[in-house]
């Protein structure tokens, strides 16, 4: 198994013309998966390595109705337009690379989704792998990287920092592990899927034995695994680490890092999350470079 | 970013929210003080009756509790007022002063338009206790407030509105009042791309010919940095979110930089340590920052590069961050890469390092695209310039370089390390203490 994304995927790329998605095609290609075709409104009948490109998702659709999930690479501006379209034309699994939409807008695509029942993995999501099956995004870089760092195995990561999560897969495949499947979720303020969505798709996934998570201050995600651990809503080890926690002797209100990390009175506190986390069991390293033995020794 | 109370009020007068009479003054640009043209603005506030309220237009909160705010009834307390223009309120300047008309109120209310993570929607928060008592309820969660979730793609409804008037236990006649009020805030909160909304106090007058009505005493917006392409109008003074200070030389300068060229991010944020830090990607930085200060490493700043910026740019980033005068150490650290190509952005380092020559250790962790070459400059440029500096890849833990860097600054007068042995020594020690 694995979630997200499998043999079986086959995408439409919102925005494939542009700097982000032609970049993004070799990448997918090389790794076998099937890019069945590219919408970038206003350059249909174009091409882009083979792939055909249309003005809309409808048209995608129409020529290529085995089309199961969309990728998206457009700018900042084009990204709501570019979500709505997608949902409303059918499609149940979305990935959004692009970076810096307002939280206005995010909030709007993400209520969208929910009702369309859409599972929404971004803004400002780096990519998705499920090694040696399929990945989606730019998540691993090219693929000497790819084989060096990801191998099928039974570890589910999540990370809301896109650097992090190869970093954080690389710390589990040090550990002589390998990994189901790899999610950068981003680490905006309003997110499409959060830790628990995806916890909820690995709990049920036979696969996956253990998840590792990359959290961060802000926000109030890691704290609903906590919730959902101890609910018993999530029955697999977890190893977390939660990054952080020198903010807490910065002044409040300081953005650091990812637009999503930022304190506001004691909500997002990472002492609090990491205190919360180890009450419900999961395990919290110190350091990042612990995560690896700390899951190896858990499943 | 943040804004000062004034520009919030301009702000939401633009939305047809209530606010009292007002006039800004600023400090002169020629440091004598009140300008000459607004001399005339506090007498004739004074004498609209009632006196006026002085108020000192910084950025920290708790204004109301800590003298940031004088009610002026006479000219000896108008001179007190006009007194804060120029001082220092919470460690911050006090480069402005709203002198506002005074309302007599019956009721002070809390409103305040968030994104709440749990509903992943906006949220409206009331409160009918409004004013300095509930500033503490606000930040630990506690006493009355009534939380309503607003629906992205609706935007604030009447009916929200009422629900949340009948948990208050407003009248028919102050929901009639407060309704539009309260959608003035959300067009506001929704159309200028805001991440925060807050008044407090939000009062109804208690006397006049405007008895009744509900007006803004106190405006605090936070803009969504992400919307600023919408709003190519605003001119807004720079600032550093969070900080009670204007932003430094160097971080005006990195700033220019970055905008100077759309390839990649850099940024960078001045503190006080001795520690330069130059690390990767935003979940890379404060993951390192944490590893750094876990150590007792006091960083010189935060940085964070990402997004493959060229050369020149990681080059001008470095060059800022070594000018900071007292440091003793300095950490180049980042993740493994997706796509930043490593040989690329170190070119950028080694050239400042080049130039600058620091005479202190120097440790280097980065991995991703290229990551063989990059290492290799920084190596070769240690190696031609003299420099105490030690390099490495993907098979050492990022967050494990910290200690090796502080070991080096703390043994830097002393006797190094047996380099050779470096990589059994460290997890010798580890054992021993995880730092």
């Amino acid at each position: 198994m694995s979630i997200l994304v499998d043999e079986s995927t086959v995408v439409v790329m919102q925005g494939i013309t542009g700097k982000e998605g032609q970049r993004a095609v070799p990448l997918m290609k090389g790794y076998g998966v099937r890019i069945a075709a590219g919408v970038t409104p206003g350059k249909g009948g174009q091409d882009v390595d083979g792939i055909p490109v249309y003005d809309t998702v409808k048209e995608a659709m129409q020529r290529h109705p085995e089309i199961n999930t969309s990728s998206i690479y457009v700018p900042p501006f084009a990204a709501k337009d570019a979500v709505m379209e997608v949902v409303a034309n059918g499609i149940k699994t979305i990935h959004c690379l692009t970076e810096g939409i307002t939280v206005h807008e995010t909030a709007k695509m993400v209520q969208y989704a929910k009702l369309h029942g859409v599972r929404f993995i971004g803004p400002s999501s780096i990519g998705v792998i499920s090694p040696g099956k399929s990945r989606l995004g730019v998540l691993g870089g090219f693929n000497e990287t790819i084989d060096k760092i990801y191998q099928e195995g039974s570890i589910g990561v999540i990370s809301k920092s896109g650097g992090m999560a190869n970093e954080t897969a690389w710390i589990v495949r040090q550990a002589g592990l390998g990994q189901s499947t790899v999610v950068g979720i981003g680490g905006d303020r309003i997110m499409g899927s959060t830790f628990t969505d995806l916890l909820e798709l690995f709990e049920k996934d036979t696969q996956t034995k253990g998840v590792v998570l990359f959290g961060e201050l802000g926000g109030t995600y890691e704290d609903q695994v906590a919730d959902m651990v101890q609910e018993g809503r999530f029955t697999k080890p977890i190893a977390a680490f939660i990054a952080g926690r020198f903010a807490e002797q910065m002044p409040q209100g300081i953005q650091f890092g990812h637009a999503g990390a930022l304190i506001e009175g004691t909500r997002g506190l990472p002492s609090h999350k990491i205190q919360i986390l180890r009450q419900a069991g999961v395990l919290v390293a110190e350091r990042h470079d612990q995560l690896g033995e700390l899951i190896k020794e858990a499943i | 970013m943040r804004l000062y109370e004034f520009e919030g009020k301009e702000l939401l007068k633009k939305y047809g929210v209530p606010v009292p009479d007002s006039r800004l003054i600023r400090w002169g640009a020629s440091d004598s003080g009140v300008s000459t043209a607004d001399e005339s603005t506090p007498s004739v506030l004074l004498q609209s009756g009632g006196g006026c309220m002085a108020k000192a237009q910084v950025l920290s909160g708790l204004r109301g509790k800590h003298g940031g705010i004088k009610r002026c009834c006479t000219l000896a307390e108008l001179q007190e007022g006009l007194s804060m223009l120029g001082s220092t309120f919470n460690n911050e300047p006090v480069h402005a002063l709203l002198l506002e008309q005074v309302i007599s109120f019956s009721h002070q209310y809390y409103v305040s338009f968030v994104f709440d993570t749990d509903t992943r929607s906006p949220m409206m928060i009331l409160s009918a206790q409004g004013g300095i008592a509930i500033e503490d309820n606000v930040t630990s969660g506690t006493g009355t407030m009534v939380r309503i979730k607003i629906d992205p793609l609706l935007g604030l409804q009447e009916w929200n509105i009422r629900e949340a008037a009948v948990s208050l236990g407003l009248s028919k006649e102050q929901t009639a009042r407060i309704t539009p009020v309260l959608l003035s805030f959300y067009r506001c909160f929704e159309q200028e791309d805001a991440v925060q909304v807050e008044v407090n106090p939000l009062v109804e007058v208690s006397a006049g010919e405007s008895a009744g009505a509900f007006i803004a005493l106190d405006a605090k917006i936070e803009l969504c940095d992400d919307g600023a392409y919408r709003h190519k109008e605003r001119v807004y003074s720079p600032r550093v979110a969070g900080f009670a200070r204007p932003p430094t030389e160097r971080e005006l300068l990195v700033k220019e930089v970055n905008a100077k060229d759309y390839r990649g991010t850099v940024k960078y944020i001045e503190l006080d340590g001795d520690i330069g830090f130059l690390a990767a990607s935003g979940g890379g930085s404060i993951t390192c920052m944490d590893a750094l200060m876990s150590c007792g490493g006091r960083p010189s700043n935060y940085t964070e590069f990402s997004g493959s910026p060229p050369t020149e740019k990681v080059y001008h980033l470095t060059k800022a961050l070594l000018s900071k005068p007292g440091l003793r150490g300095l950490w180049i650290v980042g993740a493994i890469a997706n796509f930043t190509r490593v040989d690329e952005t170190l070119q950028g380092v080694a050239q400042a390092l080049e130039e600058i020559k620091p005479g202190y250790p120097i440790v280097v962790r980065r991995s991703g695209p290229n990551e063989e070459e990059g290492l290799e400059i920084l190596r070769r440029t240690a190696a031609a310039c003299g420099l105490d500096l030690v390099a490495y890849g993907a098979e050492m833990p990022m967050t494990k370089t910290a200690k090796i860097l502080m070991d080096k600054v703390n043994n830097v007068n002393g006797h190094i390390k047996e380099n050779t042995k470096e990589n059994n020594t460290i997890d010798e020690q580890e054992q021993r203490s995880v730092c």
